[in-house]
Order: structure tokens, then C-alpha cells, then sequence
């Protein structure tokens, strides 16, 4: 997980203007300033490396190569749009897409709503508290590998517990992560299962900075708890909401790992989701080019759809 | 609805959150107790009778390419994790308190590369690895981290930029150059935040499962994730010790995560502040 940070506190204090040079100083003031320069540079240099090699020459390699037919074997050879025309006609290509859009369809608004919820039950001071949230935050730093052993010791179709509860209520035993039709809600519960705890933090903060005379002025009003969540705390929590929705959107469209590690795309692709289906062109089939054009694809997506969740964001999220 | 309910009902809800979030890894803990019988049993058997530790023992001392992965793991995080918070410190530092040409545009880059899909990358730095001579290396790893993340730059910036200026300039003043003044005067005021940003990076860096997979070849060069996979393959049918190995390289993180919870929930917190 890669954190994300947009954090621009309002009301920060910005580093002030350079103060002006006291007389003593002028007489050497430039070449202080190029000197000042040096270490400037000097301190920012690793990222500036960051930036050239690991991502402004890796971008441009990727428009490049996505323009050319290449097996790390023999050179890249150019075949302009070629690989996105493909693209257009690749059934399995436009089915991980489908998949990726049912898997995040399900995964962000169940994640969104139930942090939400646990974030309100959870902010008020209660002994155990710091237990409870601790609990919750075991699956965020479980690698997606252990997570797969503790999914199995649910979802296991012979001896996982999920069966043996459905059993209990005289239900059918499902066969979950190797069923085409459950594969991707099953993968979408582990991940609002793994994920929650992080999100609901994030939304405990953003409902600590309500100001509490809000919710006093709902209750001289008589707002009972339903009116004061849905009329208080869900608009003093929309920009919060806007920002969870966005990271997991973007990181559901990118998400690899997990299908990686519990289903291998499988049963008969079901779960190949588009990242994955990315790895397997470049990685198991050297079809660096193709891979490539599948990247900047979904790179245009991730854009497209993030651009839309600002616009509509104007019609719901409430700024102060 | 009354008082009493008003408190009760999220409280419930809590608890009952709670043991979700519980009990799949009691049951995944019980699995790694079981004999493999117990453990494939018809219905479920719960819990483990007679406990079997000898899974554990398994992993830890038969099971020589368990502390292979494990000290592989250790090495990448920990230089992960020490490169990153040297680095981003001194970014964070030069953007918050030096003269740097460009030093608006250079944090609006570090800003946007946050909004920027990874998957871009992956198929041209396997390529860049590659014509290095990295692949089956650590270093692809570690480096990403070691030259500065953008979310550690943004945390370390906003961390200096809330030390008083006249506490540099005053050290300035006694002769200090700046790097003397930034080792001496400004990190050690930064402390928590280094910790945010080391505990958010080894997080990171243990949990990962792409760029090991994609980068290493040669088992005993794997990490602990991929490693406990790569022994699916050879523990078929002794399921249970292969979830044995999982829980135990959950362990690291759990210890650091119960030391250092504070600092998780700040760096959570500040990753989700919006702008």
C-alpha cells in the first residue's frame, strides 16, 4: 500500500520570504546565495535522481514502448498504434476491465459506508477503546499473503467456517473463491475486511474536527441521532468521504496483489482483474509493448474517472 | 430513542465489528495448531486437540529457507526503511528551509507523482533493472525507497516547517553549515514524524508482493511474502505448516505495530488530511 498524501493544511503557517540581508552580509550576498544554491541542491539531490530515473525516463520508455513490439530479446520494434488497436479486440482485455469495474463497484461504496459508521460508533471516549481500534488495524498490516491464509480459514469450500456457519442456518455450502459468480463479491469482502480499519482512522480524524457546537445546535433543534448523523456529521465528513472514495477507487483500479495471491485470476479468469492481466502479458509472456499500451490505458481510466468524481464532488462535498 | 440505547446500539456494532475483524485470525491461528488431519477435517473441527506446536518447530528449525526469507525481508525493510528516512528528510528539509531553484515546482511534482498510477512504471524499470544487471537483486527494492519517497518528502516538510526559522539561523549564526545545522539542530525536533515515516515504510516494504515477484527469481534471495508462497509448493498437503509460516512472518510487524501504535494512527491520519 502506498500511502497518499494531500495533506495542505489551511491556515499553515508557509515558510516566510527570506528576511532581508543585514548590511553586514550585502557585500557577499550572491555569491552567499549561489553557495546557498549548492546546498539546496545538494540536500534535494536523491529525489531529483528519484525523479530522472525512476520516473520522468520510465514514462517516457513506457509511451515508447507502448508503440513497439518487444520480448526483451530482440530490440523494440516500432509498430505505431498496433498494440492499441489490439487492445480494442481483446475479449480477455475488455473482461479484466469488467471485472475490475465489479470488484470496485462492490469494494469502495461498502468500504466508504462501513468506515464511516464504525468511525462515528467509535468517537467517543470509552474505556478499551484503543483495543478496539487496535483490532481493527491487524488486517491493514497483514500482508496480502497472510490475509490469503486467514480468507481460506473462512472461504475454504471443504473445511472453512464460512460453510460450516451456513450450514448451522440450513443453507447450501457455497464454493466461494473457486465459484465464477462469488469470486469477485468474496474478493471484495477480504478487501473491505483488510482495508476498513485504515479508512475508518481517516474518517475518525475528519469527524474530531467538527466543531462540536454543531451537534449542541442540532440538539437544541431536537435532532434525534439519525437527523443529526444525516444532517451533522455527513456533510462535516463529505470532504473525507470524497478523498476515501478517491484512494480507493485508485488503488482498487490498480489492484494486483491480492488477486495475485488468492486466486491467481481463477476460477477460468474470473478474477483476472486488469493489473493482473498486465503482469501475466509482461511478465509470464514478455509482451513488453502490449503490456505497456494495457498500462497507459488504464493510467487514461484512472484519470478520466477521477476527473469525473471531482466534478460531481461539487454537487455534494461541503467545504467550510 | 433514548440515552442509554443511543449508546448502546454503536457500542454492539463495535464489538460485533470487533470480532469480525477477530475471529478469522483465531481461526487461521487454531488452522496452524492442528495436525493435518484436524485441519482438512469434515465438518470443522475448532479448536486444535491436542495442540500441535510441532508446525512451528517445523518452520523455525527444519525449515532452513524460512530464516533465509526472513533475514531477507529484515534487510530490505531495515535498509528500506533507513535510505527513506534519511533522504526524505533532507528533501523534506531542502523544501522547506533552503534556497532551491524551482523548490515550488519540484513539491508540486512530488504532490502529482502521488496521484500517479504505479503501474505506468513497471514494465520500463524492469527494463532499466534489467539493462543495470539488478534483476534478482534487493536493490530494486530498496532504491525506490532509499531516494526519497513523495509521501515521506510531504510529511518531513510540513514537519520542519514547524520548527522556528530563528533556530536554524541561530545555529547558522555559530558557523554551523547547513547539513551540521539540519543533523544537529532540526532532526532530532522531528522525531515522531521520523516515525510515522518508518514505521509506514517498513509496513510497506515487509507487506510487498509485486516487486518481489517481478524482480526476484532465485529462492533464497526471496522475501518472507513470496517466500511463504514459493513453500506452498513444497509443503502440498501440510497446509497447516505453510499457515504456521505465514502467522510467524506476521510477527515482525505486529511487535512494531504494538510499540509503535501512535505513530501508525498520525501517519494514517496525515496521509488522509485533505488539502
Amino acid at each position: 500500500m502506498t500511502p497518499v498524501d494531500l495533506d495542505v493544511r489551511p491556515g499553515r503557517r508557509e515558510d516566510r520570504a527570506p528576511s532581508p540581508p543585514s548590511p553586514r552580509r550585502a557585500g557577499s550576498a550572491r555569491r552567499r546565495r549561489r553557495h546557498d544554491f549548492g546546498w539546496g541542491l545538494l540536500f534535494a539531490s536523491p529525489y531529483l535522481l528519484h525523479i530522472v530515473a525512476l520516473l520522468a525516463w520510465p514514462i517516457a520508455a513506457s509511451l515508447y514502448l507502448a508503440l513497439t513490439d518487444y520480448d526483451l530479446v530482440r530490440s523494440p520494434s516500432f509498430i505505431g498504434l498496433e498494440n492499441f488497436e489490439r487492445l480494442l479486440h481483446d475479449d480477455a482485455f475488455w473482461a479484466s476491465l469488467g471485472h475490475t469495474a465489479y470488484f470496485a463497484i462492490l469494494y469502495v461504496p461498502a468500504q466508504t459506508v462501513l468506515a464511516l459508521l464504525l468511525a462515528v460508533a467509535l468517537n467517543r471516549t470509552l474505556r478499551g477503546m484503543g483495543f478496539i481500534r487496535a483490532l481493527y488495524f491487524i488486517p491493514v498490516i497483514s500482508s496480502w499473503v497472510v490475509v490469503a491464509f486467514v480468507a481460506d480459514s473462512l472461504f475454504n469450500p471443504t473445511f472453512g467456517a464460512a460453510n460450516a456457519i451456513l450450514d448451522v442456518f440450513g443453507l447450501p455450502a457455497q464454493k466461494w473463491l473457486q465459484d465464477s459468480a462469488l469470486v469477485i463479491p468474496t474478493l471484495a469482502a477480504v478487501a473491505v475486511w483488510k482495508g476498513v480499519g485504515y479508512m475508518m482512522v481517516i474518517f475518525l480524524a475528519g469527524l474530531q474536527a467538527i466543531p462540536p457546537e454543531r451537534y449542541e445546535a442540532a440538539q437544541v433543534d431536537g435532532a434525534n441521532g439519525w437527523q443529526r448523523l444525516r444532517h451533522v456529521t455527513m456533510p462535516g465528513v463529505s470532504g473525507t468521504t470524497f478523498l476515501v472514495v478517491i484512494l480507493s477507487t485508485i488503488t482498487t483500479l490498480q489492484a494486483f496483489e491480492q488477486v495475485y495471491v488468492m486466486t491467481e485470476g481463477g476460477p477460468n479468469g474470473a478474477s483476472e482483474l486488469t493489473v493482473l492481466y498486465l503482469f501475466r502479458q509482461g511478465f509470464q509472456f514478455f509482451h513488453m509493448g502490449y503490456a505497456s499500451a494495457i498500462a497507459w490505458v488504464l493510467c487514461l481510466l484512472i484519470l478520466l474517472l477521477t476527473l469525473a468524481q471531482l466534478w460531481l464532488q461539487r454537487r455534494w462535498v461541503h467545504y467550510d | 430513542m433514548t440515552e442509554s440505547r443511543r449508546k448502546v446500539v454503536p457500542v454492539l456494532f463495535l464489538l460485533l465489528g470487533a470480532a469480525v475483524m477477530a475471529v478469522p485470525f483465531l481461526v487461521t491461528v487454531a488452522n496452524s495448531l492442528k495436525t493435518f488431519e484436524q485441519y482438512i477435517s469434515v465438518p470443522p473441527q475448532w479448536l486444535p486437540n491436542p495442540v500441535e506446536w510441532a508446525n512451528y518447530g517445523e518452520v523455525l528449525q527444519r525449515e532452513p529457507l524460512f530464516w533465509r526469507f526472513a533475514m531477507n525481508s529484515f534487510v530490505v525493510a531495515g535498509l528500506s526503511v533507513v535510505g527513506c528516512l534519511l533522504t526524505s528528510s533532507m528533501v523534506g528539509f531542502a523544501l522547506a528551509r533552503l534556497r532551491l531553484p524551482g523548490r515550488q515546482a519540484l513539491l508540486a511534482v512530488a504532490l502529482g507523482t502521488m496521484a500517479l498510477p504505479t503501474v505506468i512504471t513497471i514494465v520500463p524499470s524492469f527494463v532499466l533493472y534489467r539493462q543495470l544487471g539488478w534483476l534478482d537483486t534487493h536493490a530494486p527494492l530498496i532504491l525506490p525507497y532509499s531516494l526519497g519517497t513523495a509521501f515521506g518528502i510531504f510529511l518531513m516538510r510540513q514537519a520542519f516547517l514547524t520548527i522556528p526559522r530563528e533556530l536554524l539561523e541561530a545555529a547558522t549564526v555559530d558557523g554551523a553549515n547547513p547539513w551540521r545545522a539540519f543533523w544537529r539542530t532540526q532532526l532530532p525536533l522531528v522525531r515522531p514524524q521520523l516515525a510515522t515515516l518508518g514505521v509506514f515504510t517498513f509496513m510497506a516494504s515487509w507487506g510487498a508482493v509485486l516487486e518481489p515477484t517481478i524482480y526476484l527469481t532465485s529462492e533464497e534471495k526471496f522475501t518472507l511474502p513470496i517466500g511463504v508462497i514459493s513453500l506452498q509448493g513444497q509443503y502440498m498437503g501440510n497446509e497447516q505448516i505453510v499457515a504456521a509460516a505465514a502467522l510467524l512472518s506476521l510477527v515482525p510487524m505486529l511487535i512494531i505495530f504494538v510499540a509503535a501504535q501512535r505513530y501508525f494512527i498520525r501517519g494514517v491520519v496525515s496521509s488522509g488530511l485533505k488539502g
